[in-house]
């Protein structure tokens, strides 16, 4: 078991190490694509600032509690997105008969499929998190304990967890359908928009949904009201220290679902 | 006159056929208004909340600026309609642009009326239903005189001249550059915030404000949603009016020369 697992990531990594050679070959646009990241991000902050400039508050919450709760979505995202953020692109290689090739070796087609590509893309949407995240710790002058570091710890593993285990998930609908990408632009594309701010604002039928069928409110919010020490009228204040929990159990799902998804799938050819 | 007539039938003819060709396209239609709704959802009870317990901010009141939102909403959906601006940029990357400039007509023009054409098919089919229901339900502001109409449709078709423009001409910049990740996204940011497509300007601070009124984007989606809700009136709208036409004049200018010098651009390999 040990053994084998030693040979995955050492597969892995040489399949990464290629992944990232590759996309350094075009310097100006690995550089681009990073600047790009960290544009649109700020983009959104400043947009952020510019709602709130004439109001002051959203629901009790100031500019910088908005934005460390954007930080903490975007942290955990960013993660997620080096790993997975190609799965929403399963779609194309079915339709295009490349996804074969991924069941014909002797490695499992997830890990492998996974291993195509390590998206060094993303260190601008961390670069931006990281920041941001600092500048609002110390515009909040937050001051946390041990505690309140693991509960961020927690936040930031589930939350890359949860994320990841959407993109699995969304992928899987390529093999019964052969579409993911739209699906993921259509669903996850405004729900990640949704969270930048407080769940109370919406009404309890999305709060709810948005904690117990797609949890992304285990990415960012609930830890927040831990991490900022606020009140939410309906959710106890622990929850917000389960994300860790709720990202593997999600991430699970979303794994056992996808592999059901290889085992039913047949090539376009047939 | 004669001509023109020709070429203005022929122009339709690719707005007949990319209505027909839109009903193929049921799928990419049905997310693209899911994620239209989300978002209406989404900017409503944002601004439900900033307004919480209170009448009016900037002497906008909430009934006000929801009613922006709807319309404001509505608009973006049918501008989501047209082709977007990576497919343009495929198609120099890809060298397809050629195929379109050897043939004896204007591919900006053409472009305009194709994207009329499936814009008219989206609208009859999935906005024009969706949102008269959630204008029914919600009973937002709307023009009260038949004149409001009339400027507010003048305006709408104003602004989105003004999108159309400027979003083809950064699309033919891929002319010069390969590569425009991050200038792209500074772009797209300007668009969205200056058009005050998701904030009025209203609620901008001063010198934004200052800065908003003397860029082109504003005439894309703030005039026409001022204009619905009555926000805009009297000299001031006949300003505003003659400033988005100012900037449909100058954007079509700037669109021209990139277009001309676009064309001196192209290499034909093997030629």
């Amino acid at each position: 078991m040990a053994r084998s697992i030693y040979n995955a990531l050492r597969i892995y990594w040489y399949m990464v190490e290629a992944s990232i050679r590759a996309q350094m070959q075009y310097s100006y646009a690995f550089i681009m694509n990073i600047l790009g990241w960290m544009m649109h991000y700020t983009g959104m902050a400043i947009t952020m600032w510019v709602l709130l400039y004439s109001f002051q508050a959203l629901n009790g919450w100031v500019y910088w509690e908005l934005i460390f709760l954007f930080a903490l979505s975007v942290l955990s995202w960013s993660i997620c997105t080096i790993f997975f953020f190609h799965f929403r692109k399963l779609d194309v290689h079915i339709v295009q008969g490349t996804f074969d090739r991924f069941l014909v070796r002797p490695i499992s087609p997830f890990f492998h499929f996974m291993a195509l590509k390590f998206d060094v893309g993303a260190l601008g949407q961390l670069f931006f998190s990281i920041g941001a995240f600092i500048l609002a710790y110390i515009k909040l002058s937050l001051h946390w304990s041990w505690a309140e570091w693991l509960v961020f710890l927690g936040a930031v593993i589930g939350g890359t967890l949860i994320q990841g285990g959407m993109l699995v998930l969304i992928s899987t609908i390529a093999f019964y359908t052969t579409r993911s990408e739209r699906v993921f632009w259509v669903l996850i594309f405004p729900f990640r928009n949704l969270i930048n701010y407080p769940l109370t604002i919406f009404p309890k039928a999305m709060q709810m949904f948005i904690t117990f069928v797609l949890p992304f409110a285990f990415v960012n919010y609930l830890p927040a009201l831990i991490l900022l020490d606020k009140a939410d009228p309906v959710f106890p204040g622990f929850w917000g220290s389960l994300s860790i929990f709720v990202g593997i159990l999600f991430f699970w799902f979303s794994y056992r679902v996808w592999q059901k998804g290889v085992d039913r799938y047949n090539s376009t050819g047939s | 006159m004669a001509g023109l007539c020709g070429k203005l039938r022929m122009y339709l003819e690719f707005s007949r056929i990319s209505f027909q060709r839109a009903a193929a396209y049921r799928f990419e239609a049905w997310m693209r208004l899911f994620s239209n709704v989300v978002f209406l959802f989404m900017w409503g009870f944002i601004w439900y909340g900033l307004y919480m317990d209170r009448d009016s901010v900037s002497g906008v009141t909430f009934q006000s600026v929801f009613s922006y939102v709807l319309i404001s909403q509505m608009l973006q959906g049918i501008h989501s309609a047209g082709t977007p601006l990576w497919e343009i940029q495929e198609k120099v990357r890809s060298g397809d642009i050629v195929t379109e400039i050897i043939r004896p007509y204007d591919y900006p023009t053409r472009l305009l009326f194709a994207d009329l054409g499936s814009i008219a098919f989206y609208f009859l089919t999935a906005i024009f239903p969706l949102y008269s229901v959630i204008f029914l339900i919600f009973r937002p502001l709307i023009p009260t005189s038949p004149e409001q109409w009339f400027l507010f449709f003048l305006s709408v078709v104003l602004g989105y001249l003004i999108r159309y423009f400027i979003e083809l001409t950064f699309g033919l910049f891929t002319f010069w550059l390969i590569e425009t990740g991050g200038v792209e996204d500074i772009f797209y940011f300007a668009i969205s915030l200056f058009s005050g497509a998701t904030i009025p300007l209203w609620f901008f601070p001063g010198w934004l404000n200052t800065l908003a009124r003397y860029l082109p984007f504003q005439g894309i989606y703030f005039v026409p949603n001022a204009i619905f809700v009555g926000e805009l009136g009297g000299t001031e709208l006949f300003s505003a009016l003659t400033v988005q036409l100012f900037w449909v004049a100058v954007s079509f200018l700037i669109l021209r020369f990139v277009w001309y010098k676009a064309g001196k651009k192209i290499v034909g390999q093997g030629g």
